[in-house]
């Protein structure tokens, strides 16, 4: 079982705390972002939105926006009908809207104009006649079959866009002999990734036949592939760039319809192009978290030993499919950790409707089921009276073991997590004994450490292909189309690099993402890149290093096994004045070859079960985690403060610790934003907050202390031990304010984001039902 | 995000913004520190094609304890530490207005004049254009109280009801010369909510005087919002009093961000006078004045909420005040 | 619309420059001049992103009419930055971590700068009312906070 301490291999630079190396250009405001770009010549692409939710477009007429001096093109549906989408499966998005809007704020059509002003004169000159059609607004209502779906091809003219039944073990018979059964309907509001630089696209078709596109994305591979679907270009001819990017979390990881208009009005007039999307347009692009309906049913036996799930997800889609299928796995087959669980039951439903399309957000389908079942737990160990951590602790997962859907769980420090939290906390001093008021919480997180599963199939191809160069000038140049979007995949890419060759940091320089040069690696989501940007990386080092050792082996006439790694230097381990410097070896290496290049990769072992749909959730690793949050609520307004935090989390390895706590004091404040107060408000189909004065992303007031734990033990596969810390930390800070807050005042939190009015309804309910909870 | 073409007019001197805004009648507007003017702009909010900045002259940006000019910043009242020593709760209130980047900028006088909010109108030319325009802007209905003659759109400004309690006088100066009025009487309380003062055409605001009195006024300020900055009142309590020993001489209550205008509740904390500042006293004035608002729901909090915590805040701010705990 | 030029002074250096009445600051700085580190969150005042210095005072310039910039000093994040190096806030935003996507960083840049200007030695609640109109969605601000009070015990 796991020990006090996390067993680690040592290291130099790894482990240790590693500033950003792109830091001083950030700092000093001489990071490029996309709209810092711009081209001889650069038109202004402006884009036509529906006003309305559901409408057939009878017809556009655009001649006289056409014909306005200083209007370049003029782009409708009918020209690039295409569909995509980043699934392959479920393409149903178009670049402009085909035959009808979908939701308020869909493009319908796009301009290219010599300046701002002259753009938004075209756009008022189209004329769109509409046929309003029936909007569908609810989920509900889209279960069944209905007047006009919003797409074709969806199940019995309904909108259900993806239904998912899974069963393992025998549900019924484990409820039916359960000793105590807990239900918890759980209700969340959808929720935007809120990154600070709006989406923009600029697009340079030239007349050698290339198109160059620069974009805020996080997933450049798909880019370039959906621009070749969509425009029909080969995709040599296409080159995606990824300048620096304002943060992703999910929202910059669809291609977006922007992005392939920006491009064919760049193909359309030979001109560059750019698209700068306003805050309004960013939130109507959203692909954020689906809004969602859930119930869990928990099962436990008489030990409180948890028997079995029945878990029912109804998620709200929004007007397209993004990532949906893959929510609708996820909010089902993500809360199989970090608990036994022996039997499972499952039903997802996700469901369209007439409004900005919902997609990957931090923690994709794994934040609002687990807030439900953290509480539910959290409910359980109160009716069997035993503490919520000792009822964790009792059905943690143990390492090296098999879920029920086929889940591999190779390393996890869940319990040590447990300890520590306890520990650091005061826990036991405070749980139930703080006044009224006061609540302390307890919550837990699993999340996948890099989808197993990669989106696209074809060609079959390593998830991650790292390229070292290295020239005389022993600056190493490391390929690459992993996107650091501001989680320092860059810099730790350049420390794994600098770590195995042995040489300094600065050496090692990171060559922003260019399709031209970089090897595919799928992008930044489904917290993967650390893991296998990590392994294919320390790859190509240590083919590198190989290289280097084999030279020096040969200039000092010892055998490679003898030789060791040390500082800038290759050295003989038993006798280290003999040696090369590291550029000793890099020329002696050059001698035959010229620079050296090295290649690594990375591909996910086999895994999961073989039923429909068993890839979903599987992953080579999983963090873990269990949050303590202490709270302070004032029961008279409802309105509440964390006050502290303590983070107890399994990374594995932390390879740079610096970025690990950054992520998860920003995953903590992201996920209080949706436990506090964030989320898209819709009247009908309509955004009632498309600004950022509107859509409450917290302050620094309104932070908590936060105590990070680090307890992760090295992962077997990870590299260097490391698993995932961008996504999982998110988790557990929702049900730890739910919990905590139920210790403070008696109030169960179900419904999210937990606004003070609400919390006073809960409290005025509760005291309405006579239920005094700590004397009050 | 561009702004539509306007006229920049730069008066040196009151008398010469009057006289532009004379000649422009109908169809400018004045510019403060333009953090409320410049986003409604954007979003295309009644766009005029004079734009007279106030910005440079001299006597509306002098302020001091009896006078603060209409263009003193937000910031400079946070950094001036005679006035926030003799007015605590207009440093209290000002401290939470927006967020210290807009309060570089921010004025007292726009404060006092800022444009009612709504979520229905506080949105962009699209948003507003895809549900129909309403009353307040290009359109002829409301879509909160629906109906074709008023609007209900909020006043969200921080400092009025300080002032109010405080029973500050404003300058005026106009095409019809210069007049001092009670702040209370500038706002409109009978009015069509559109045009939410009582201000003349081309009347521009000069400066809050404050009574000598004031200063041996206890005040303070409560704003209820979610988060600690950025965000406007949903609900912003002034309480002040004067004490004759350990009972209230006189105390007032005005309140912001509910409706159209902000208000003054001399009538519910009358009875407070000769009294002491009981609990029970503070309860039974907060109970009465929730009895009496009428917020809608036209901001990002719910009305029934705001209404009850009314009640809270005024007991509250007002137990302050007498030196207790706020409980 | 005969308008004179804009004359005013960016960054330590006089300038003059074509200005129409309903120019934005922002809009001028970025697109005229080319000074792309300061950054366009949300146009609206809300993000905090745009944060320059006018004559020292930290303001938005999203929100602010480029022609009474007229005969001011505007100091942007180019001009906070020394020729060589990094100002000691700038290396303790990059030692502490308080930077990842960047995007918000010029703006929290120009309000710490002018906040340590103005009190040497801000306490932790000082340094978060500073910077309390400046959204961060990567850090939660922690490392943002910790970089500022160490910058100014480092003095
Ligand atoms: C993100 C954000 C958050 C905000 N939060 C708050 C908040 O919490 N609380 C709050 O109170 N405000 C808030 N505001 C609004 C605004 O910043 C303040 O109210 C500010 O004090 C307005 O002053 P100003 O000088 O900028 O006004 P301006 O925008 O210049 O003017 C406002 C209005 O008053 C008129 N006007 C201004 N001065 C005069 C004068 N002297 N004579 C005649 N007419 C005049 C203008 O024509 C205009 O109609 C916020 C603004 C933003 C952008
Ligand atoms: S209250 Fe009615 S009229 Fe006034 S702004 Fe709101 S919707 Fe328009
Ligand atoms: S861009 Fe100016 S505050 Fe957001
Ligand atoms: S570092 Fe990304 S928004 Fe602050």
């Amino acid at each position: 079982m796991s020990s006090a301490e996390p067993v680690r291999t040592p290291t130099r630079l790894l482990g240790s705390r590693i500033p950003y190396i792109e830091g001083p250009l950030k700092v000093s405001g001489r990071a490029t972002y996309t709209d810092d770009l711009r081209r001889p010549g650069m038109l202004v692409g402006r884009l036509l939105r529906s006003p309305h939710a559901h409408a057939r477009l009878r017809s556009i007429d655009v001649s006289a926006a056409r014909a306005m001096p200083g209007v370049h093109a003029v782009l409708t549906g009918d020209r690039y009908p295409t569909p995509f989408g980043v699934l392959p499966i479920t393409h149903d998005e178009t670049a402009l809207a085909v035959g009808k809007a979908r939701y308020i704020g869909d493009i319908v059509a796009a301009v290219a104009a010599d300046d701002e002003l002259t753009a938004e004169r075209a756009l008022a000159a189209i004329r769109v006649e509409y046929d309003l059609l029936p909007e569908y607004t609810d989920t509900h209502g889209g279960l069944v079959p209905v007047a006009e779906p919003i797409h074709a091809r969806v199940k019995d003219g309904s909108n259900v866009q993806k239904e998912v039944l899974q069963h393992f073990g025998d549900v019924e018979a484990a409820f039916a002999g359960a000793a105590e059964r807990v239900h918890v309907h759980g209700r969340y509001a959808g929720v935007n990734h809120g990154f600070t630089e709006p989406l923009v696209t600029l697009a340079d078709a030239t007349p050698d036949g290339r198109l160059t596109v620069w974009s805020a994305t996080q997933v450049p591979h798909y880019l370039h592939r959906t621009l070749h679907e969509v425009l029909g270009l080969p995709m040599h001819r296409i080159r995606v760039v990824k300048p620096e990017v304002g943060g992703g979390f999910g929202g910059k990881s669809d291609p977006l319809p922007h992005e392939v208009i920006c491009a064919a009005l760049s193909l359309e007039t030979g001109r560059p192009v750019k698209i700068l999307c306003d805050r309004e347009e960013t939130f109507y692009t959203n692909h954020g978290r689906h809004p969602t309906e859930n119930d869990v049913r928990i099962a436990f036996d008489a030990e409180g030993r948890i028997r079995a799930y029945d878990i029912d997800a109804l998620i709200e889609g929004g007007a397209w499919s993004s990532f949906g299928t893959v929510t609708t796995y996820y909010n089902g087959v993500l809360s199989m950790g970090p608990y036994k669980v022996p039997n499972f039951r499952y039903r997802g439903r996700r469901v369209y409707t007439n409004k900005p399309p919902n997609g990957a957000m931090r923690a994709h389908g794994g934040t609002n089921i687990r807030h439900s079942v953290e509480t539910a737990i959290d409910i359980a160990a109160e009716r069997f009276g035993i503490d919520p951590f000792d009822l964790r602790d009792r059905n943690a997962l143990p390492p090296n073991s098999t879920t029920v859907n086929d889940f591999r769980i190779t390393s996890t420090s869940f319990r040590r997590c447990l300890s520590e939290a306890r520990r650091a906390s005061g826990w036991d001093g405070k749980f139930r004994r703080l006044p009224y008021g006061r609540g302390i919480g307890l919550g837990c997180g699993f999340y996948i450490s890099g989808s197993n599963s990669p989106i696209h199939f074809t060609p079959k191809m390593p998830q991650c292909t790292v390229h070292l160069k290295v020239d005389m000038d022993g600056g190493i140049a490391v390929h690459c189309m992993q996107a650091d979007i501001g989680q320092g995949s860059n810099t730790l890419m350049a420390a794994i690099v600098a770590e195995v060759v042995g040489v300094d940091l600065d050496r090692v320089h990171v060559i922003p993402v260019d399709t031209d040069v970089s090897p595919v690696d799928i992008g930044s989501y489904s917290s993967r890149v650390t893991f296998m940007m990590g392994n294919a990386t320390r790859k190509a080092a240590e083919s590198l290093r190989d290289q280097l050792l084999k030279a020096t082996s040969r200039v000092t006439g010892h055998p490679v096994e003898r030789l060791r790694v040390a500082t800038e230097r290759y050295e003989v381990a038993h006798r280290p004045e003999v040696g090369l410097s590291y550029l000793e070896a890099l020329h002696a290496a050059m001698e035959t070859q010229g620079a050296l290049v090295a290649t690594g990769a990375y591909s996910s072992p086999p895994m999961g079960g073989t039923f429909k749909g068993a890839r979903a959730g599987t992953a080579p690793a999983y963090s873990f985690a269990a949050y303590v949050a202490e709270v302070e609520v004032d029961p008279e307004t409802g309105v509440y403060r964390p006050e502290r935090m303590w983070a107890a989390f399994d990374c594995g390895r932390p390879l740079n610790r610096l970025a690990v706590e950054g992520q998860i004091q920003g995953s903590i404040h992201m996920g209080l934003g949706q436990f506090m107060g964030e989320a898209m408000d819709y009247r009908g189909a309509r955004l009632m907050n498309p600004a950022l004065l509107d859509y409450k992303i917290p302050m620094p007031q309104q932070m908590p202390e936060i105590e990070i734990l680090l307890v992760g033990d090295d992962d077997p596969e990870g590299p260097f031990g490391a698993k995932e810390a961008g996504e999982g930390p998110l988790i557990a800070t929702l049900p730890a304010m739910g919990n905590a807050i139920y210790d403070a005042v008696g109030v169960r939190c179900v419904e999210l984001p937990l606004t003070p009015d609400k919390l006073l309804r809960g409290i005025e309910r509760r005291e309405a039902e006579g239920r005094a909870w700590k004397g009050h | 995000m561009h702004l539509d073409p306007f006229e920049l007019h730069r008066p040196a001197t009151v008398d010469e913004a009057v006289e532009m805004a004379r000649r422009h009648a109908g169809a400018f507007d004045f510019l403060a520190g333009g953090t409320d003017l410049l986003p409604n702009y954007k979003m295309h909010l009644n766009l005029r094609p004079h734009v007279i900045a106030l910005e440079g002259i001299r006597e509306l940006e002098e302020h001091g304890v009896e006078r603060i000019g209409a263009m003193t910043r937000l910031a400079e009242v946070e950094g001036d530490a005679a006035l926030a020593a003799a007015y605590p709760g207009l440093l209290e209130a000002v401290r939470e207005v927006a967020t210290p980047l807009v309060r570089a900028s921010a004025t007292v006088g726009g404060n006092l004049l800022l444009e009612t909010r709504c979520f229905f109108f506080n949105q962009s030319e699209f948003w507003r254009h895809s549900l129909g325009y309403c009353l307040k802007a290009d359109g002829d209905r409301c879509h909160v109280v629906p109906q074709k003659e008023k609007c209900y759109a909020t006043f969200s400004g921080d400092l009025a009801p300080v002032f109010l309690t405080l029973d500050a006088r404003v300058e005026l100066a106009g095409p019809e010369g210069r007049r001092e009025i009670p702040l209370a009487e500038m706002y409109d309380a009978h009015g069509d909510g559109i045009h939410r003062t009582k201000l003349r055409p081309g009347e521009i605001l000069c400066g809050v005087r404050l009574p000598p009195g004031a200063r041996s006024w206890r005040t303070t300020y409560r704003k209820l919002r979610l988060r600690p900055s950025f965000d406007f009142p949903e609900l912003g309590v002034a309480a002040a009093a004067r004490f004759d020993g350990d009972r209230v001489a006189e105390a007032r209550v005005a309140i912001g961000g509910l409706e159209t205008y902000p208000t003054s509740y001399p009538s519910e904390t009358a009875a407070l006078a000769g009294e002491r500042l009981t609990e029970a006293a503070a309860r039974a004035v907060g109970e009465r004045i929730r009895a009496k608002v009428r917020p809608v729901r036209n901001t990002a909090i719910a009305p029934d909420y705001r209404k009850k915590m009314a009640a809270v805040f005024v007991r509250r701010a007002l137990l302050a005040l007498s030196g207790g705990a706020a409980a | 619309m005969a308008w004179t030029p804009l004359r005013f002074r960016v960054n330590g250096h006089p300038r003059e420059i074509p200005c129409p009445p309903e120019r934005i600051l922002l809009d001028l700085l970025r697109e005229d001049l080319e000074l792309t580190g300061t950054k366009r969150g949300c146009d609206l005042g809300t993000c905090g992103c745009c944060a320059v210095l006018i004559d020292g005072r930290p303001t938005l310039s999203c929100l602010t009419l480029a022609r009474l910039a007229e005969g001011r000093e505007v100091t942007t994040i180019e001009g906070v930055s020394p020729p060589q190096g990094l100002s000691p806030l700038q290396r303790a935003f990059v030692e502490h971590g308080a930077t990842q996507c960047g995007f918000c960083t010029p703006g929290f840049v120009i309000a710490a700068t002018a906040l340590l200007r103005d009190h040497p030695r801000p306490s932790r609640a000082e340094v978060e009312r500073a910077v309390a109109g400046n959204l961060c969605r990567c850090t939660g601000y922690t490392k943002i906070v910790e970089a500022i009070l160490a910058t100014a015990e480092g003095r």
